[in-house]
């Protein structure tokens, strides 16, 4: 049976991207449009991946990725972070979170830069899908 | 105290008398009656034994017959006073010897007293006597006491000269201080530094004219020829030709200086701003680099996510070709369109952000101009399930304005309006941008583009016109607003905000514009 990947993106493009993407390397896409809507469709349909903008309105991805690492269900859950901010701007703000009082959470499996190529992300999914 | 406890010691003492009369009765009569008197007396029988008692005694008082053999008393008197000047010395004269009483006056006796001596006329004379020594002892003890504090007057202004001296030629800033004339006195270490000129070349052989920078030495002259209207000069920023070639920034200020009426010289403080100039010309410099630095992290954040999206774009293009899959065809060449777009706005921004314009009046249809705006952002709207309402009052004719900037400012609005509904994820909502344009009065129109989407809190509201605030995650610049602000003032319009977090907001704009002919 085909894997589902949660992708969650306010860009209606990447989004297209990301779903184009899956859908050619045999994945069925699960769309979000922000964080807040993106952990509902997480813990209603428990996917097997999930690729993570950080900025976004509303629920922010760094938010979103703190509940799901801390969600019992959830945190085996591998994330993918494709944004356009640094790797180390995104740790610094969850050390930042972390320093607030918050539980600290593990790094995310993967981080990728925008913009990524096709093959590169299609390669990144199959690995982390494999290897859990 | 201890001038106060010799006046005291002398006042003891001044029971004392040395009493010289060659006539043995008068002697032992005159003793005898002094020493009932309580005085202490040193009984001599001639000049020349009176003198050594004198000497080795030193009576304050000394009573003297003036008619001696050997050693007459004028004799005795001059020597006494040589010795002491402030003896007393009272002479006896024979009966109706008034030439040898004035002599003896003139030669500093203090009184004389007539032969045979009557007991009043001689406590009269030592009673003054005394007096005489009491106040001159009092006047000695003053003179000293002044002379004290002289000595320590002379010692604390030397002091404080000294101190003022220090503090002029220790003063970081240049201290130029003139005579009545305008002639320089006072030209400290300071000045030499910001004139380029050695001191010696300056005191007391120029005037402020030569030195002072000409708008300087101009107010001064005329401090000086005003007087007391006007006396000093505030700090005022100045530029010193200095000797050296050296162009140096300094502050001034300067007073006239004044004892109660008349003008007693003037001084001027010139402070040296080379190193304030060279810091705060490093301060711009690195916050222009660090604003650089921001803008550049920022628009290369805003750029990545357009390659994105255009990588995007080809990637499913290439997939539509790949497979003849129409759909996907379209899907992706709407992707590059839509980020192709995202650039030309971008660089529209960035120049209106960047660029000092006057606004370019032409003839327009300002109707025509949103309409425009509406149609362009129909599509997007219509994609996400929003109405763009249009409210345009027909009035509204042929206008003089700038076309371009009002098109701009409207876009970005009108833009802004429809992501706003976009990021409500409201469900229950339907969704609309209403874009109105409105005559008032005073040659003005007025827009207003509200909607019914998320609304704003006071925080955003109060950072919306900072430069690269966005809460638009990567899709915005940062820059929207803060160009419609610039583009508004230099159009002389205004701008008013009315938005509530869940509600909507609104933006009103007006902009004047000229009448047609």
């Amino acid at each position: 049976m085909s894997k589902r990947v949660l992708a969650v993106d306010d860009d209606p493009d990447i989004i297209m991207f990301v779903k184009t993407v899956l859908e050619e390397n045999g994945y069925i896409p699960l769309i979000a449009r922000n964080g807040e809507t993106g952990l509902s469709i997480a813990r209603d349909e428990g996917p097997d991946l999930i690729i993570l903008d950080v900025l976004m309105p509303k629920q922010s991805g760094i938010r979103m990725y703190r509940e799901l690492k801390s969600d019992e269900t959830l945190k085996g859950v591998p994330v993918i972070i494709l944004s356009g901010i640094a790797r180390r701007t995104f740790l610094r703000s969850q050390e930042a979170l972390t320093e607030f009082g918050d539980q600290p959470v593990p790094e995310p499996e993967l981080y990728m830069e925008k913009p990524v190529e096709p093959a590169e992300l299609a390669e990144a999914v199959k690995d982390l899908i494999d290897r859990s | 105290m201890v001038v106060a406890l010799a006046l005291w010691d002398n006042i003891m003492d001044m029971n004392k008398i040395l009493l010289i009369d060659d006539e043995e009765d008068s002697l032992d009569i005159l003793s005898l009656s002094l020493k009932s008197e309580g005085y202490d007396v040193i009984a001599a029988a001639s000049g020349e034994e009176g003198l050594d008692a004198f000497e080795r005694e030193s009576p304050p008082i000394v009573l003297t017959d003036l008619n001696m053999p050997g050693m007459d008393g004028i004799d005795v008197l001059k020597r006494v006073k040589n010795s002491n000047p402030d003896t007393e010395v009272i002479v006896i004269t024979g009966h109706g010897d008034m030439d040898s009483a004035i002599d003896a006056l003139r030669y500093g006796a203090s009184d004389f007293i007539n032969k045979p001596v009557r007991e009043e006329a001689l406590q009269l004379a030592l009673k003054r006597a005394k007096e005489k020594l009491v106040i001159g002892e009092k006047l000695r003890a003053y003179t000293t006491d002044l002379e004290n504090m002289c000595h320590i007057a002379i010692g604390e202004i030397k002091r404080k000269s000294d101190f003022q001296d220090k503090l002029i030629t220790s003063s970081n800033d240049g201290i130029v201080a003139t005579d009545e004339n305008g002639r320089i006195i006072i030209f400290n270490p300071g000045a030499e530094a910001i004139f380029g000129v050695p001191r010696i070349e300056v005191v007391r052989k120029l005037d402020f004219t030569q030195l002072f920078p000409p708008e300087i030495a101009e107010v001064f002259s005329l401090m000086f020829s005003r007087g007391r209207d006007m006396r000093d000069v505030g700090w005022k920023d100045v530029m010193i030709h200095g000797r050296g070639g050296d162009d140096v920034p300094a502050r001034f200020s300067g007073t006239l200086l004044h004892d109660s009426e008349d003008i007693i010289g003037s001084v001027g403080f010139f402070q040296d701003l080379r190193e304030i100039k060279r810091l705060e010309g490093e301060l711009v410099k690195s916050e222009r680099l660090a604003a650089i630095g921001q803008t550049v992290a920022r628009l290369a954040h805003y750029i990545k996510n357009i390659l994105a999206g255009l990588k995007g774009g080809t990637y499913v293009v290439n997939i539509g070709l790949d497979k003849n899959d129409t759909d996907k065809l379209r899907t992706g060449w709407h992707m590059v369109e839509r980020n192709v777009g995202r650039i030309s706005y971008l660089v529209a921004d960035l120049l209106a952000y960047s660029r000092e314009r006057d606004p370019e009046y032409r003839n327009c249809l300002p109707n025509d101009i949103v309409e425009d705006v509406c149609e362009l952002l129909d599509g997007m709207a219509m994609e996400n399930q929003i109405k763009v309402e249009r409210d345009f009052d027909p009035s509204i004719k042929e206008v003089s304005m700038d076309p371009d900037m009002v098109h701009r400012v409207l876009l970005n609005l009108v833009s802004n309006a429809v992501d706003a509904c976009i990021s409500d994820f409201d469900e229950k909502k339907q969704h609309n941008v209403r874009v109105g344009a409105r005559l008032e009065d005073d040659n003005v129109i007025r827009f207003e583009v509200a909607d019914n989407g998320c609304g704003m809190n006071e925080k955003v509201k109060s950072k919306i016109f900072s430069a690269f605030f966005s809460t638009k995650g990567g899709r915005g610049t940062g820059l929207g607003l803060l160009v419609v602000q610039k583009l508004v003032q230099e159009q002389n319009g205004s701008i008013e905000i009315l938005s509530e977090p869940g509600e909507g907001s609104v933006f009103i704009v007006r902009l004047p514009y000229e009448k047609v002919e």
